[in-house]
This record gives structure tokens, sequence and C-alpha cells, in this order.
């Protein structure tokens, strides 16, 4: 490797460096370019470059045709090479690009090279893409998925990453020194695949999904994301839908949140539902009615396991004095809290006290042994649903137990 | 039931030769963007033997096996000229696109076109032979409601407000559509819901509402859409002509994509408004035909109406070719060309 000459003319708009090519092409390779993905076209439309064509295993085949050879001959070598690209692709299956790249032998390398490239380009694109789209990689790195993640789309339902790095740090400040979230127990959620946190709903404006996540992507080692699922009147609220949503909240239905275990996420549900975090300072870590059960039927028709957690501090954090009921409705509010700070200070009022906040998770229980016809078992459902929150009921009660201080845990 | 109403066809002593699978389609609204575009898709197919295009416009010529005749679905002799054209070309399968895609400032005839036009229509496929009705639908008679799943499969309840007479005539036409083919029957009704429609060519409210420069949008809301490209929607219609898959389907491109970024993508400000406010400037506006966005339009920029297309995929086959990312992009750049003057075909 000799050092390059400076160029001539500094004013000069320097042209883009070649790679160094001698010692690949000793070698009979061509190097292989790295795009940055950034820099690649919208979608899976974008054609790959041409390093993707080398994983084609394919033995050498006669040259290119000539640009002199007659219009049937061309003609006929055509369909030739498309025939038997088109049995190799169906050979293969959809395992074609799994196969690694050919030793580095020059004829092989070569050929691989320019003659199938060729017979990609000639058969029609959809069929030569096809095992392209659907490789993993290609659509994790450059295809849909890949953009997703790096765009300002969302996914769907709605989740935006990009909105959600935004906040991280504000996040982090919450998570680390503002509430000082303690977490137990988090060995006991499902470190991949499906499953269903159910947690109990408090303190006044519903945060706690927020922070649920937030804990559980610092402390979990697979820094694992919940999808929470929030009430109706939620998405009935300007700005407050819209922000909950994109930072990875759903509304809560069973339809959404079959969708997302389906997808082999973790879900967070609130079986309280509005009653829990209308709840007054008084009747703090109680818990309300489990709804109708709904979390143990979605559980049993998903075969997800369920992980009861128990959220300590965020009773205390919005303190409910008083709650105006009727008159919120007018304006589609399900209540109006009075709390030491709210609605007095405006939107600051919204702004929580400083306590620490213990997140406990409990045993997972597992319902597959019961099937997914037990969903329909209405007794069996209001039953189950029992054991959950008692379960819960005890996490609470631990916690309560183990914290000396509101403020210092 | 496909093969038995095959050998019916081919020993028709009245039908003379007729190849296995061949199949006469007849198009209503075959002048428009829709109807045009599935005609040269069908010239190209050689399992279908003859295209009849009906509509009250001139229906400019694609290929040799149209034959275009002229309806008004709006007049009261509509039925009989329906059964005559239909009898003599001996049509099998009716695709029916004379719907409206934008809301019409007269809803007296809108009705006339819409509920009693596909009244005229369903009752002549009845009297003639033909065994498939397609009808081309909306996936916003789900209606946007803050309720809603985020995915509405084709079981979902109509929340769209059927006081308005878009979307009740709508909602009228595939009740009667799906009365047709009821299941069981040997007759078939296939109903496709589809997504807004949008693309380069595409001239309807919505695409107008994105082409402003400045676009009002609902303060404080920001609900995903789904689109569907003018392709795939076509590419729909030809499947459902193939392959025999009675019900509703839900057509949409893959993904979905919040308002916001649907506007930034089409490269147009947004002008965020109090719902109240919209809504009043809305309807101000239509009184006056300034704008054809309906006031009804203001809970769509609100709240969401996304479909599950999965039924479409899993029985009709169907995969769209574009995301709605794609389609918008699409739309988009046709949208430049117009903004610098440089595309001057009139959008069909």
């Amino acid at each position: 490797m000799t050092p390059k000459p400076p160029p001539k003319n500094p004013g000069e708009p320097q042209r883009p460096q070649r790679p160094q090519r001698s010692q690949h092409e000793n070698r009979g390779l061509r190097p292989r370019p790295t795009y940055p993905p950034d820099e690649l076209g919208i979608g899976s439309n974008v054609v790959p470059g041409e390093n993707f064509i080398t994983s084609l295993d394919v033995p050498p085949k006669r040259k290119a045709p000539a640009q002199q050879a007659s219009r049937e001959e061309l003609e006929s070598q055509i369909t030739d090479l498309e025939s038997r690209l088109d049995q190799m692709i169906r050979a293969s299956g959809p395992s074609i690009l799994a196969v690694p790249p050919a030793t580095p032998d020059t004829q092989i390398a070569r050929a691989a090279l320019e003659t199938p490239l060729k017979a990609v380009l000639e058969t029609p694109p959809f069929d030569a893409m096809h095992p392209l789209a659907n490789n993993p990689y290609f659509e994790q790195q450059w295809g849909r998925r890949g953009l997703e993640e790096r765009s300002e789309d969302v996914d769907d339902f709605g989740y935006d990453p990009s909105f959600e790095r935004k906040f991280g740090k504000l996040l982090d400040f919450f998570h680390r020194r503002y509430f000082r979230v303690r977490v137990r127990g988090v060995e006991s959620l499902p470190r991949q695949g499906r499953g269903i946190v159910v947690a109990n709903h408090s303190g006044t404006f519903p945060f706690d999904g927020l922070v649920l996540r937030t804990a559980v992507a610092r402390t979990q080692p697979e820094k694992r994301k919940v999808r929470w699922l929030t009430e109706d009147f939620v998405h009935y609220l300007p700005f407050a839908g819209v922000f909950f949503n994109r930072m990875g909240a759903v509304r809560a239905c069973q339809e959404n949140a079959e969708r997302l275990l389906k997808q082999d996420e973790l879900v967070a549900v609130f079986p309280e539902g509005v009653k829990g975090i209308k709840k007054l300072y008084e009747k703090r870590y109680t818990l309300e009615r489990f709804g109708r059960g709904g979390f143990v039927r979605l559980a049993l028709r998903t075969g997800s396991p369920l992980v009861p957690c128990a959220i300590i501090g965020a009773e205390e954090s919005n303190p409910m004095l008083h709650r105006l009921d009727y008159l919120p409705k007018l304006f589609g509010l399900p209540y109006l809290p009075i709390t030491a700070t709210f609605p007095w200070l405006g939107p600051f009022g919204l702004v929580p006290a400083p306590t620490r906040w213990t997140i406990l998770f409990g045993e997972p229980f597992n319902f597959d042994g019961y099937g997914p016809e037990a969903a329909d078992d209405l007794v069996l459902v209001g039953r189950l649903s029992d054991r959950v929150q008692r379960s819960i009921e005890e996490l609470i009660a631990q916690g309560l137990r183990e914290r000396k201080s509101v403020w210092l845990g | 039931m496909t093969t038995d109403n095959n050998q019916a066809l081919s020993t028709d002593p009245n039908g003379g030769f007729r190849s296995r699978n061949a199949r006469r389609v007849a198009i209503t609204g075959g002048a428009g963007f829709l109807g045009r575009n599935l005609r040269g898709v069908l010239e190209a197919d050689p399992a279908v033997e003859a295209i009849v295009s009906l509509d009250v416009r001139k229906s400019e010529p694609v290929g040799d096996k149209t034959h275009a005749y002229n309806l008004d679905l709006t007049s009261r002799s509509a039925e009989e000229r329906l059964v005559e054209v239909l009898m003599s070309e001996k049509v099998d399968t009716l695709v029916h696109l004379a719907l409206l895609s934008s809301p019409s400032s007269d809803p007296t005839w809108e009705h006339e076109l819409e509920s009693v036009g596909t009244m005229h229509v369903v009752n002549a496929c009845r009297r003639t032979r033909v065994r498939k009705l397609i009808l081309k639908s909306q996936t916003f008679l789900y209606g946007a409601h803050p309720t809603n799943p985020n995915y509405l499969s084709e079981t979902h309840g109509i929340k769209a407000p059927l006081g308005e007479a878009y979307f009740r005539d709508k909602f009228q036409s595939e009740q009667q559509i799906l009365a047709f083919g009821p299941p069981g029957s040997a007759r078939i009704a296939t109903v496709l819901r589809m997504a807004p429609i949008i693309g380069p060519h595409i001239d309807d409210y919505i695409a107008h509402y994105f082409r402003r420069r400045l676009v009002p949008t609902v303060l404080g809301f920001d609900p995903l859409w789904q689109f569907v490209h003018e392709a795939d929607a076509i590419a729909a219609l030809a499947l459902a002509i193939q392959r025999d898959a009675p019900g509703i389907f839900n057509i949409s491109g893959s993904g979905v994509l919040p308002l916001s970024a649907v506007i930034k993508l089409c490269g147009r400000t947004h002008l965020p408004v109090p719902a109240s406010v919209l809504s009043a400037m809305l309807a101000s506006l239509w009184i006056t035909r300034l704008s054809d966005a309906p006031p009804f339009f203001v809970d769509y920029l609100q709240y969401i109406c996304v479909a599950d297309g999965a039924r479409a995929k899993d029985v009709l086959g169907y995969s769209p070719a574009f995301s709605t990312r794609e389609a918008l992009i699409d739309f988009a750049s046709a949208q430049h060309l117009r903004d610098a003057k440089l595309l001057s075909e009139t959008p069909a």
C-alpha cells in the first residue's frame, strides 16, 4: 500500500477515491462495496448491489453473448439461461441466499459475477427479486422493515421508534433520577415470544404504562419493548392519544391485543381500566374489579404466559383528593381530578411528585394446559382472573411492607 | 360450483363454441379511470373473451375485445336496456364501478345513480345469465372512530355516518349486491372495500385535499391512514374476476402512515386547526362549493379508520405491490411534476 500523492489542485473538488483494487484483483474477487444503508432508496424496490449476486452459488456458464450474435441466437441463449435460472431457484427454494459465497476461485467468482447477472436482469424483475425480497436480512437492512427502523415510519399500531428516541433522554431522567425506579423480579418476564404483563393501574393520569415500558427496556437484558394497552378515553383526547400511541401504547381491545400477541410482543394490560386511575387517594393500593377477565381470555386464546406486576409509588405521585364526575363528561373526559396541583397550575399540575417507584414482577402463570377453547368457559375465566388478582394484591402488600418511605423508598 | 357452471356454459346450445374458462365481462362505469384501465388489463387476459363497457360517457376504445354501449343508470329504462345488452352479449360477470368516488353536491342524483342504479344492475343480472357480480366499495364505510381497533376486519359493523347520502348509498349498494349471491347459491357476489385509492392519476376529493399547499388538519390529532395504489386497486378487480371469491374483502396497501407523515411526504405544510373550527370551515366551504371535501371528512382527519387486508390475502390471493408509503410517494412524485408544470396531462 503506497500512500496516495496529494491532489494536485487543492481547490478542485476531490473525486471520491476508488477502493484499492490491486490486491482483490489478484485473487479474482471484486471488492465488496459496503453501502451505508441510509443512501439507498425506498422500500424493497431498490435493486441490490451486485455483490448480492455473488452469493448465488452458480457454476460457470458460457460467456455473455457477443454483440454481433444474431437475434435468434441471442433469444435462444436468453431462454436457455432463463430456464436454468428458474430451475436453480426452484431447486434451492427460498434458502438460495443462505448459501455462503463460493471459495475464492477465480473462474467461479468471475462467472458468477458476469453471466447470472445478465440472466437475472433479463428475467422479469419480479422473479429475480423474489428470493431477495423475501430474504430476512434484506428486508431488515434495506427493505420495508429496515426503513421503518430509520425513518419516521410507524409500525402497524402507530409506534414510532424515532419519536420515542427523541424522548429517550427525558424518559431516562424520569426513570433514573426522578422516580428512581426499582425493578424486582424482571427475570420472570419471558425473554422472547409473547407474554402478558398484568399490572395495577394508578396515579390519576395514566403515566404508569410509560414508566413500566421504560423500566423494562432499561433493566431487562433483552431490552424488550412492552406495548401497553390504554383506555378508550385517551384516544378521544387531543395530543395525549397521539403521544401515547407514538410511544408504543395501543388502544385496549381484544382485536388489537390478540394481533400484538400473535406478533410475539410483550403486552402490558391494566385490567382495572379507568376505575383504577380514578380512585381517590384514600383508596390507594386497593384493586378494583378486574373487568370481565378479558386478559385471561386473551392469554388462553393465544397461549401466552401471564406475569403479575405491582407498581408501587404511582398512587402518591398525583394523589387525587377529589373527583368531578359529571361535568367533564360534556367534554369527553371520564373524570376531572382535583389534586394538590391540578387544575390549579394548569398543565404544570400534570407533573407528578418525585416519589420513589418500585415495580415488582411475580411468578408467571401459565394457562397453556387449559387449551384455547377454555376462553369461552366464563366460570373458569372468572376463577383464573381472581387468582391473578390475588397474586397482584400479594405483590402490592409485599412492596408496601418493604417500603420505608414514600420519597426515599 | 365452478366446474358445473363451466360445463353448463360449454353445452349451451345457443352459446356456440366457447373455451372452458372464457369469461364475458361487463363493466358499468367503463369509461372512468378504474373502468378504462381494468378494460386494458382484461384485453391482455386470454381468459376473457369479450368486454362490454357500459357508461353514460363515451368509452374510448383500448382494444378489440371491448364493445361499448351507452347506458344511463339514472334513467327509468336502464334495467330494460341492461337486460338487452347483457343478453345479446351473453355476459357472465359484471363489475359494477358506476359509483361516485367523491361526494356529489346533488344528493338526489347521487341516490338515483348509486342506490337505484345498483338496483337496476342487480335486477338485470337476475334476469340474465350473469353469475358473478363485483362491486367496488370503500373502507371509509367502517367509519372513523376512536374506539376502532387498529385493523378493522370485514366482520366489523358499519360506523360511517349513514345520514350522509354518500355513505348511505354505498351501503345500500353493498347490501343489494350481497343479496344477489347469498352464501350457498350458485351466484357469486364480491364486494371489494378499498382503502382510499391514491396514485399519479387519482383526482378525487382525497387527492385534492393532499394537493393543497396548506393542508388543514385537526389540532392534537394525527390518525393513522392507509392507502391502496391505483394499480393495486385495478389488480384486485382483475383478481376478483379471475377467481370466485364471494363475500366482502378489504383491499389495502401494506403498512400505515400517520396523517402528518402523509402530508410531509406530499411536500405540503399542515395547518393544525381545532376540530370545531375545522368542521365549521369545511361545512361553509362545502355549502358554497368552494371545496369538495364534505364536513364528515373531519372525522377521518381525527380518528383511525384502517382496514385489515388479511382476508383478501388468504381467500382472494391478493397481495399489494405497493405499500401505503410507496403508493403515496408515487402520487407525490406526479404531484411534484404538476407543481413544476412539467406534467400537462389532465388526470383521469
